[in-house]
């Protein structure tokens, strides 16, 4: 028989019993729309959060002190005092896929103006943190070489800072107040930032920027830096200057695990793997209920086996094969399990849609949660749904077509 | 056109052992107008069973058409069923879901017949009982003798060479009965091999051969004018 009469006896089966085909799809439309939801948001995120790393720039590469500890009940710490200004200044000098090097101290501080306060990230960095971090002032100016070599207590302003300390108020040329770990100074506000939003859970514009002379001299009272953000010459000449910063930095310490060098690159596949390992863990947590909606189906499919013994019976009896039985049932699952793949796709996408529109309005500074719909998802969505279809269909089906025709049409 | 030569069929219900049919022979020819009759118990269901290839023969060989099907299985049963023998059955055993049109054009779609050539030679079979009138009504909208007509549609669509009657009036008042069993005269004249199982006399009287069954033996085998 034909492929496409099977199809028709199927659908004709389904028809026949709508609302008992509409519960027992249920199973697999739940999990189909949870499977979709959660692939749209992971796959959102993971894209927002690379589009925003690589506008950092992915010729970054972060040099930080080696982390230490960490077991027994101590907390792992990174290792304080380890680099100079004079380590930047020998990486820049020696090593020539490096373009720019950017010096970095920096601390939790309170800011106060007037009435208001706010405790952000204060940076101590040179005036080329601009072009490495690709990130730039929109009002007024940035730190510069005059204001490094005198010392001078002027402070550019992230955009959420300089909102949240002075609302509607022009922030530039005003005097804000800085507490250090142990003194207080007034900064001179010179400019503000661009908006740059959220990275995972670091927020670009909720911090500040200070000369790194006056971060060391007047308010840490240290000769060291923190860390280094290094621009290479280009893209491809990242992994040389990780090599050469490596060399440099072994010679001067001995030692690899006192220092880590990381790129932006590393640090973004890092990302979308942690992305992926979660998106994985949950996609399994629905499948379970895909798997729960697959069992409901073949239960269904047994009933209606049984309910339908002498249709069977009637079909082998005018000259149904056995195999025409069993693609008839079959094709009656694996229908089910399709269209309430195809339901539960629509759901899943409406759902989506929901959660970036909820996530825009509760969260605008967690950065919402976008959500991308890939032509990927959906196939897999609906390949999966046939899948539990042929697999929780084949016994019903089997059952079906392996009847006695005297005994099915002597039943009922 | 059908021969049995020394048939038995013998069921295994737990470990005991029942004898349906203890050795029939027996021969129809073409056009022939077979009553079988006989009390329950007698056989005349397992026999109907076994010419129509539902069942297969404990032992024994039967012929259709000068081919031995009592060994064969499964799809070719299922191929002999489709092609050569039309079933009508007390209950009518239509498809309550599918209309009397796709009904009857069930066993061409199993045969493999497309889509307009299924439609006239059911359109013809529909016509032959006179139900041309009646194609797009589901069997719960019709009559009990409507359904059987539109059963017995379904069994001569396929041209078969033989159809098969088990108990065709026994669902139906003596009025309808008779009316059904007219139509099976007329197809006994238009050259239909017929073969009618019952266990009422008066249909068995329509036929022209009277075949009757007692504990799986032929009792009698008479044949009338």
């Amino acid at each position: 028989m034909k492929f496409t009469e099977t199809f028709r006896s199927a659908l004709d089966g389904l028809n026949a019993n709508r609302t008992r085909a509409f519960l027992s799809m249920l199973g697999i439309i739940i999990g189909i729309a949870a499977v979709i939801i959660i692939i749209s948001v992971t796959q959102g995120s993971q894209r927002s959060i690379s589009e925003r790393i690589e506008a950092l720039g992915t010729n970054l590469i972060n040099v930080s002190p080696g982390i230490r500890g960490g077991f027994a009940g101590m907390r792992a710490r990174a290792l304080a005092d380890l680099f100079t200004l004079e380590d930047g200044e020998e990486i820049l000098k020696k090593a020539s896929a490096v373009k720019r090097v950017v010096p970095v101290i920096n601390r939790r501080l309170l800011l106060q103006y007037k009435d208001k306060n706010a405790e952000i990230v204060v940076n101590g960095i040179t005036p080329d943190y601009q072009e490495v971090l690709n990130f730039w002032v929109e009002e007024g100016r940035f730190i510069d070489y005059r204001d490094l070599k005198s010392f001078r207590t002027v402070i550019v302003l992230g955009e959420g800072v300089a909102n949240d300390l002075f609302g509607d108020e022009d922030p530039l040329g005003q005097s804000i107040v800085v507490n250090g770990p142990l003194s207080r100074y007034k900064f001179r506000v010179i400019g503000v930032m661009q908006s740059k939003g959220r990275v995972m859970f670091f927020n670009f514009d909720d911090q500040a920027f200070i000369p790194i002379s006056t971060a060391q001299k007047r308010l840490f009272h240290t000769k060291y830096v923190q860390n280094f953000s290094i621009q290479a010459e280009s893209k491809e000449t990242t992994d040389e200057a990780i090599e050469e910063i490596d060399a440099i930095l072994y010679q001067k310490f001995q030692d690899d695990t006192k220092y880590s060098i990381s790129s932006q690159e590393q640090l973004l596949s890092t990302m979308s793997s942690v992305m992926q390992t979660f998106a994985i863990m949950l996609v399994g947590i629905a499948g379970i209920s895909l798997l729960v909606g697959g069992i409901g189906i073949m239960n269904i499919m047994l009933v209606s086996v049984t309910e339908r013994t002498r249709e069977i019976g009637i079909r082998m009896a005018v000259g149904a094969k056995r195999v025409d039985i069993l693609l008839q049932f079959l094709w009656e699952s694996v229908l089910l399990c399709l269209i309430g793949g195809a339901v539960g796709v629509s759901l899943g996408w409406i759902g989506s849609k929901i959660i970036a529109f909820i996530g825009s309005r509760v969260l605008p500074d967690m950065g919402a949660l976008p959500t991308v719909i890939s032509p990927e998802a959906i196939l897999l969505a609906l390949g999966f749904a046939t899948a539990v279809g042929l697999f929780f269909g084949i016994y019903p089906a089997n059952k079906a077509s392996k009847l006695d025709p005297v005994e099915a049409l002597r039943y009922g | 056109m059908i021969q049995a030569i020394n048939i038995k069929k013998v069921y295994t219900v737990g470990k005991v052992e029942i004898a349906a049919l203890k050795g029939i022979s027996l021969e129809i020819k073409e056009g022939e107008f077979v009553s079988i009759t006989g009390s329950s118990g007698s056989g005349k269901s397992t026999l109907m069973h076994i010419l129509g290839c539902l069942d297969r023969p404990t032992s024994g060989k039967l012929f259709l058409d000068d081919k031995e099907v009592g060994k064969l299985k499964g799809n070719a049963l299922a191929e002999i069923r489709n092609k050569k023998i039309g079933f009508v059955f007390q209950q009518f055993n239509l498809l309550s879901r599918s209309t009397a049109f796709r009904n009857v054009e069930l066993p061409l779609v199993y045969a493999g017949v497309n889509r307009r050539e299924r439609a006239e030679r059911a359109r013809i079979a529909l016509e032959k009982v006179e139900m041309a009138h009646r194609l797009y009504h589901r069997p719960s909208e019709l009559s009990g003798g409507e359904g059987q007509r539109i059963a017995i549609a379904r069994a001569l669509v396929t041209k078969p060479s033989l159809i098969l009657a088990d108990e065709p009036t026994g669902n139906l008042d003596s009025k309808t009965g008779e009316g059904i069993l007219e139509l099976f005269q007329k197809l006994h004249l238009q050259g239909h091999t017929l073969i009618v199982i019952t266990h009422e006399r008066y249909v068995s009287e329509y036929a022209e051969r009277i075949i009757h069954l007692k504990d799986g033996l032929i009792e009698q085998d008479e044949r009338r004018n």
